[in-house]
């Protein structure tokens, strides 16, 4: 193999180029948002800030009305502290005297960090006194106006790890990560055998394998939604085929239960998914079966070898590489499981088929708090790192070098 | 034994009939569905195989509501989508099988973790992007799908690279035949059945993508097939009969791409999974 020189490295930049936008990036902005309070929607956690933030429009909108209240109101306070009221009224000029200029949110820092600190503390306190101590006409809009104020410091919302901690103790997040880990378990361990099982029969079977490979393929190529709509129509209470004949053998009692009971939409979601991928892995396995030489069977039968020892002796120990890499693909895949369930029963009902993902995704998007969705997310693939390396291990790394 | 060997074959033809059933049924069923009227599908004649009036009027709804429109977004993207991805993922493997550079076993074990990792992880990050650069509701949103083509089209190339013997290439250079011609006239050539494979595979997956179009495009006008079909499911009363007719619609083309290429397909979902 030649050593690569520039002109060949021309080859590998547009895709490290991509990857490096589209996939490594957001990686390191997602652990970047996880460490914050990030919530869009919130104007105070709007923003990743390390640094504490003052809001500057916000306090000369209430500063006005400080000086107007306490300057109004000076005869309701007693002759000894007329003093202070002039020194509150003063400081409140200083302060918007520090601020002129500025607007919106300002970072604070260095000297002006200290200044503000000490002005805002000391309004604080003198008001409070005032309030506190008398009573005058415009008290209770004075306070109004001081719980205002309080909003003017913006904290840093940097958080830490404390959004993991969270997360930890968070029980939906716990049922989610069930939900996921039934469905996983469940769904791929059926699609195994009954793929398996069919990869067999498809071998045995000599005519008509054209239409069999074609009828498998159209499953796994609908769009995931297409077939999650497709199913919810079959499952549908009063109007579905697949509803009514369960009901009729039995299966269920009331058809109408079936997407509306925690157990029932489970057990809807895993059925879909079966369907939609046992085919592709029937697909994945034959092709395995196909790479096993027709000699190995010839010389085990010379050698006296029954149908039963043949499969478990010789068959399953050639297949295994090629089955648990199909494995490996599918139990990610249903682990990340999105849009089947999106579609089918939206983590319903009662958040009973609630995935990770979709809690993630919720989070994310329907309460736009991207730092814990993003702690959320950083989760499943700590679980996914889990799955890969459990299989890796298993497999063997000479299995996994595709080269 | 000829008896036997009926039995076994009739037991085969019905392991398999069955199967066959089973996986097509639902299509029969949306498909007979959606020619019934709205008054059949509800109640009494939910049941029934055929209808007794049948109608298109299902189809007259959904072809209204801009079903057609959302098939040719999902085509654009996903025709551009296998365009550019195919084409940079075809210089990486070639680059990945012929040279050796430091760092090539450090690429391809980024390339295999992108492909593991939950999708879900870059579409924040990308949402805000999208948003600061203005970029939603556009067909940019072909450019995060590299995150879920890439990594496999690169390994199914690579897969088909290794196939190709490197002496041609070898007796080429003594030829006295450039870079440049080798690879035009050599190795894209012989890779061409494996490039066509790529293809068809990120085309289908681009086609099916579901959670970047619905976060990125909201707007209707630039739905795709997935996106436009989950819609119907959230709306207060669900009209089954142009869910069906709408699912039969958007099914053909799939239909017709399977029909037409299950061999590279399969090709495709094998090279990536089995090892030979």
């Amino acid at each position: 193999m030649k050593r690569m020189g520039f002109k060949e490295s021309l080859f590998i930049l547009p895709a490290i180029i991509i990857i490096a936008i589209f996939s490594l990036w957001p990686i390191l902005k997602v652990i970047n948002y996880s460490v914050f309070d990030y919530q869009l929607n919130d104007q105070q956690k709007s923003k990743l800030s390390l640094d504490e933030k003052f809001n500057v429009d916000l306090f000369n909108e209430n500063a006005d009305y400080v000086i107007m209240f306490i300057d109004m109101n000076r005869f309701s306070f007693p002759e000894d502290t007329q003093g202070k009221v002039d020194e509150v009224i003063n400081n409140v000029y200083e302060f918007k005297e520090i601020l002129s200029g500025k607007s919106g949110f300002i970072e604070l820092s260095g000297d002006l960090k200290g200044q503000v600190r000490t002005n805002y503390n000391k309004l604080i306190e003198d008001v409070d006194f005032f309030i506190n101590n008398f009573d005058f006409p415009d008290r209770e809009n004075l306070k109004l106006v001081m719980e205002d104020t309080k909003k003017c410091f913006v904290q840093s919302n940097f958080i830490g790890l404390a959004g993991y901690g969270t997360a930890l103790k968070d029980k939906r997040m716990h049922d989610a990560l069930w939900h996921t880990v039934v469905f996983t378990i469940i769904s791929v361990a059926l699609e195994l055998i009954l793929g398996l099982g069919l990869a067999i029969i498809m071998n045995k079977a000599m005519k008509g394998q054209g239409v069999v490979r074609a009828v498998s393929l159209i499953p796994w190529a609908i769009p995931t939604t297409v077939a999650a709509l497709m199913w919810s129509y079959l499952y549908d209470g009063s109007n579905g085929i697949v509803a009514n004949i369960l009901q009729k053998l039995h299966i269920i009692s009331d058809s109408r239960n079936l997407l509306l009971s925690g157990g029932g939409a489970m057990a809807s979601a895993i059925l879909a998914d079966v369907w939609k991928t046992t085919p592709y892995m029937a697909l994945l396995i034959l092709a395995g079966f196909q790479t096993i030489p027709g000699a190995v069977y010839e010389s085990a039968k010379v050698d006296g070898s029954g149908v039963f020892n043949t499969f478990f002796k010789i068959t399953l120990p050639l297949l295994k590489p090629s089955i648990l890499v199909a494995l490996l693909m599918r139990t990610l895949d249903a682990f990340r499981v999105f849009d089947l369930i999106y579609v089918l029963t939206g983590g319903g009902p009662g958040g009973s088929t609630e995935t990770m993902s979709i809690y993630a995704y919720k989070t994310m998007f329907q309460q736009t708090n991207f730092g814990y969705g993003s702690v959320i997310v950083l989760l499943m693939v700590v679980c996914v790192a889990i799955i890969a390396t459990f299989y890796i291990k298993i497999l063997g790394a000479n299995a996994m070098e595709r080269d | 034994m000829d008896k036997k060997s009926n039995r076994y074959k009739a037991m085969l033809f019905t392991f398999i009939s069955l199967y066959l059933i089973v996986i097509i049924f639902p299509f029969i069923w949306v498909f007979l569905t959606s020619f019934k009227p709205t008054q059949e599908i509800f109640g009494e004649g939910a049941f029934r195989l055929i209808s007794e009036n049948p109608t298109i009027e299902n189809y007259a709804n959904v072809l209204q509501n801009g079903i057609l429109q959302s098939m040719w977004n999902s085509f654009v993207v996903a025709g551009i989508t296998s365009i550019y991805v195919v084409m940079v993922a075809t210089l990486a493997a070639y680059a990945i099988t012929r040279f050796k550079f430091r760092g090539k076993n450090l690429l391809l074990g980024i390339i295999l973790a992108v492909s593991m990792f939950p999708q879900m992880i870059i579409v924040g990050p990308i949402y805000n992007l999208f948003m600061n650069l203005n970029l939603t509701n556009s067909y940019f949103v072909v450019l995060p799908y590299s995150t879920i083509t890439l990594p496999v089209a690169v390994f199914i190339l690579v897969t088909h690279f290794n196939k190709i013997p490197i002496a041609l290439e070898e007796a080429a250079t003594i030829d006295g035949a450039t870079s440049m011609q080798i690879l035009s006239k050599i190795v894209f050539r012989l890779a061409a059945p494996g490039i066509f494979t790529t293809a068809i595979i990120v085309f289908i997956t681009a086609w099916n993508e579901f959670l970047l179009t619905v976060t990125l495009n909201t707007n209707k006008a630039y739905h795709t097939v997935p996106v436009a079909i989950s819609f119907l499911r959230t709306q207060f009363t669900i009209l089954w009969g142009d869910v069906t007719a709408a699912t039969v619609i958007v099914t053909i083309p799939t239909l017709i791409i399977v029909l037409l290429f299950q061999k590279q397909i399969v090709s495709g979902l094998t090279s990536g999974a089995v090892k030979e």
